[in-house]
């Protein structure tokens, strides 16, 4: 290798090597604050979680279920900004340097902080997950130059074969397989769908292909493991977060957490 | 000015405005859209067909009214009136909805859903729906289900279903938002009529194009009934669909003066306002880049109008652009501006204005001084005013119960 590894890559080699599917945990920064969401950072990487997405807030998140809506809204009215999430993830750095974090948003919240964006790399980010541009979208055409962040690509049951492998050519890190049609925490999983064609992206690329939205139990996790590289679970997650704010006692999302990364290693 | 007309490019940009921002379980709908559309927009039958709706089912052409006391009032330029507001359904709104349930209905799909402000867009829709006895459920915000009681009730009548949505500021932006995560759930089946120039590609230029009838329609009465083309044409700007409708067929007609009226709400020094192109800088939102209303972290601000159909953050793209190029000019006017130009209208010329389009009447003080009697401006009369008696008599002070 003539690049020395980033965190992310060698994480997902480290995964690979070890024969173990990843886990990857969402939750909205800022909800219910931020100092909560440092704590949870933490509490889930030793819950068994291998890769961070923290969620940034957007007044109007339209990718978003109702549960992930009101999340960002509460982050939102505590001032919760890129800016401060960037400082977020600088501290969470000082305990933890092997965890990857993934920010994900919307662009226009991105391309309003430009310039610390193409800074945070420096400050411990890894990658943006940018849900509303088109997946074969080259980060710098948009505006989102110089940065060496990752650039996480979705892909839904709808993209065409031909745009799956424009989107796999434009993405590093891994992809991430939209297990529905719908909003986040939707119920529909589409478990043989999903197979059919997370099998088509591997024949286009030798990147990782992760798979989420929708994913609740740990029965749903385990069956989705067996067909992808890994899961993210979002919406239970955030759920549970607003459950257990009031008191700030998160043991019972370390449990899930323990209990989804058992039954995906299985 | 050349090739303004020729816009949007393949990706559906004009000039750096637009594009295609959404979630990706939408890109394929949106190509399928974009190609239905290329492949029905010069065919002889479909054209006829739209042609045979817009006049037996719409009225139109609608008439190019001389607005003689209003005339007087200014003693300035003569005033027409082109009459929107004699549509089937009372707004500008319909002429777009004609179009798009044909595209639905070639495409196959059999549910329909829109997001509606000042509820003239639901109406449309449900209209166009209920005449092919498609399911249809239209999204609104629940401040705007309040204000536009009378719109919901009649989208109800039409067996359409009325969503009122309470997220975010429960107005037109909100709406659109959860019409989008309805489309993004029934991709298959569902065709999202949405109302104005807004949205990603196809639809800033789809929308125009089913609008522009308004503006081919003045060319011809225009040469007819004052020899010439307009001087200016006068319009209001909410996403922006009936201006777009009007200026479009004269953009390249470089001397007639193409003035566009946001909504300042309680005065742009206020900030409490829906005036983008006035008082935002580019962002984006709802699929397109286009001017927003947003504060310095890119969060969108909300918006403050009297009138729900021009009470969002964004603009069409092809307006921003319009903006930059100088093609068209953009002026605000506020509430107070606004109802007092409902009641002087209604008095003078015995038309009743959506509040919407009082905004472009409301024009008139800022501007009819600029032109002299041998002049001509254009007011597009988006829509009639019935479904704002309420707004008006709570501005005035005056219960109805
Ligand atoms: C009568 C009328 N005029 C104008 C508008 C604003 O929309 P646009 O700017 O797309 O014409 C509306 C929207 O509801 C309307 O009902």
């Amino acid at each position: 290798m003539e690049y020395p590894l980033t965190r992310l890559d060698e994480k997902i080699l480290s995964l690979k090597n070890a024969s173990k599917k990843a886990l990857v945990a969402y939750l909205v920064a800022g909800d219910p604050d931020l100092d909560s969401t440092l704590e949870l950072m933490h509490g889930f990487v030793d819950a068994g979680v291998d890769i961070l997405e923290v969620g940034v807030p957007f007044t109007d998140p339209i990718a978003e279920g109702p549960i992930i809506q009101a999340a960002h809204d509460r982050a939102l009215k505590n001032n919760t900004s890129l800016t401060k999430i960037f400082k977020l993830v600088k501290k969470f750095r000082e305990k933890n340097v092997d965890t990857p974090v993934i920010l994900m948003g919307y662009i226009n919240t991105f391309l309003a902080n430009i310039k610390a964006l193409e800074e945070s790399y420096v400050s411990g980010s890894d990658a943006v997950l940018i849900v509303d541009i088109p997946g074969e979208s080259d980060l710098k055409n948009i505006g989102i130059k110089n940065t060496n962040l990752a650039s996480i690509s979705l892909i839904a049951p709808t993209t065409s074969k031909d745009r799956i492998s424009k989107i796999c050519d434009n993405s590093s890190g891994f992809i991430y397989y939209v297990t529905l049609r719908g909003v986040t925490g939707s119920s529909n999983l589409n478990i043989s769908e999903a197979e059919s064609n997370i099998n088509f992206i591997r024949s286009q690329t030798s990147l990782p292909v992760f798979a989420g939205f929708g994913i609740k139990t740990p029965d749903d996790a385990s069956s989705l493991s067996k067909l992808s590289d890994g899961v993210v679970i979002g919406s239970s997650l955030v759920e549970m977060i607003n459950n257990h704010s009031r008191k700030k006692e998160f043991k019972k999302i370390y449990n899930y957490l323990n209990e989804i990364s058992k039954a995906i290693s299985l | 000015m050349n090739n303004l007309s020729n816009l949007p490019n393949s990706d559906g940009f004009f000039g750096e405005y637009g594009g295609k921002f959404v979630p990706e379980t939408l890109m394929h709908a949106l190509k399928e859209l974009d190609e239905t559309y290329s492949k029905l927009k010069n065919n002889p039958k479909f054209i006829e067909e739209i042609d045979q709706d817009l006049v037996q089912f719409v009225g139109r052409p609608s008439p190019l009214y001389f607005a003689k006391r209003l005339t007087n009032h200014y003693s300035g330029p003569q005033i027409w009136l082109k009459r929107e507001d004699l549509n089937h359904t009372g707004a500008h709104k319909i002429n777009n909805t004609v179009g798009q349930i044909l595209l639905a209905k070639a495409m196959g799909k059999k549910r329909i859903i829109a997001e509606t402000g000042a509820g003239q867009h639901g109406v449309a829709t449900a209209t166009v729906a209920a005449r092919l006895g498609l399911e249809c459920h239209i999204y609104m915000g629940a401040k705007d289900v309040e204000r536009q009681s009378l719109n919901v009730y009649r989208i109800k009548l039409l067996g359409a279903e009325v969503h009122a949505v309470d997220s975010g500021t429960a107005t037109l932006k909100d709406a659109l938002n959860e019409a989008m995560r309805d489309w993004v759930t029934n991709i298959e089946d569902t065709y999202y009529i949405i109302g104005s120039v807004t949205g990603p590609h196809p639809y800033p230029m789809i929308v125009r194009d089913f609008n522009a009838i308004v503006g081919r329609e003045l060319r011809k009465q225009s040469i007819e009934q004052f020899s010439q083309y307009p001087d200016a044409i006068i319009a209001c700007v909410g996403g922006g669909s009936n201006a777009m409708g009007i200026f479009y067929p004269f953009l390249e007609e470089s001397n007639v003066e193409l003035i566009g009226v946001e909504a300042a709400g309680s005065g742009l020094m206020s900030g409490k306002h829906a005036a983008p192109l006035n008082d935002g800088e580019p962002g984006i939102l709802h699929g397109a880049k286009s001017y927003l209303m947003q504060d310095e972290n890119g969060q969108v601000i909300d918006t403050h109008s009297v009138s729900a159909g021009l009470d969002y953050p964004g603009v069409g793209p092809e307006h921003s652009n319009l903006k930059d190029s100088g093609r068209a000019n953009y002026i605000a006017v506020d509430d107070k501006e606004v109802i007092d130009s409902f009641h002087l209208i209604t008095k003078l010329e015995g038309i009743m204005p959506a509040l919407e389009t009082a905004h472009a009447f409301a024009a008139l003080d800022h501007i009819a001084k600029n032109y002299t009697s041998n002049q001509h401006i254009v007011i597009n009369v988006s829509g009639r005013g019935d479904k704002d008696i309420n707004t008006v008599a709570t501005m005035d002070g005056i219960s109805l119960d």
